[in-house]
């Protein structure tokens, strides 16, 4: 279960430009924010 | 869900599909993560500039044209990239044809290089931003 305070489990996704971008990557250089769209503009 | 720098969840939510999002609750939770994280985030590296004559041709009512310029507009490209529509602008439809020796758009110059193909020009742009 994902709740505030603990630390995030790496992944690694896709972006829109075919780029694989790592969690981890961003250590120490950005906060990250990442939002889930169900059912906007995504299959169902 | 806002993960800090330092790889900590600091905020999660759900919506539901029924449920809408409250943005600007959201941003607020943002600006007070980033306003308390105490550590220093390392600068972003310099992105490689576009070529100093990259100019991009496209058509109207043409799908691979617009899957570009959907990337100049995605990547915040469109203050450094000339834009010529070569339906409209006969002027630009034969300085593509000077360049290049057809009228195939979208065509990306850049470096003294023409890109023709629409995947090819998008990760050309991709590639003139800085890295996430």
């Amino acid at each position: 279960m994902i709740s505030p305070g603990t630390p995030a489990p790496n992944f690694t996704l896709g972006d829109h430009f075919g780029r694989r971008i790592e969690l981890a990557s961003f250590r120490g250089r950005k906060h990250v924010m990442l939002v889930f769209y169900p059912l906007d503009f995504t299959p169902t | 869900m806002i993960i800090d720098a330092d790889g900590v969840i600091r905020y999660a939510a759900s919506v539901t599909p029924a449920g809408e999002r409250d943005m600007a609750a959201l941003v607020a939770e943002a600006e007070a993560i980033a306003a308390a994280y105490e550590g220093e985030l390392a600068a972003d590296p310099a992105a490689p500039a576009l070529a100093a004559d990259a100019r991009l041709f496209v058509k109207s009512r043409c799908g691979f044209s617009t899957a570009v310029l959907a990337a100049v507009d995605n990547l915040h490209l469109g203050d450094r990239l000339p834009i010529a529509n070569v339906t409209e602008d006969p002027a630009a439809r034969e300085e593509l044809r000077r360049l290049t020796g057809k009228e195939q758009a979208p065509c990306l110059i850049a470096g003294g290089e023409a890109l023709l193909e629409s995947k090819a020009i998008i990760d050309r742009l991709v590639g003139c931003v800085a890295p996430c």
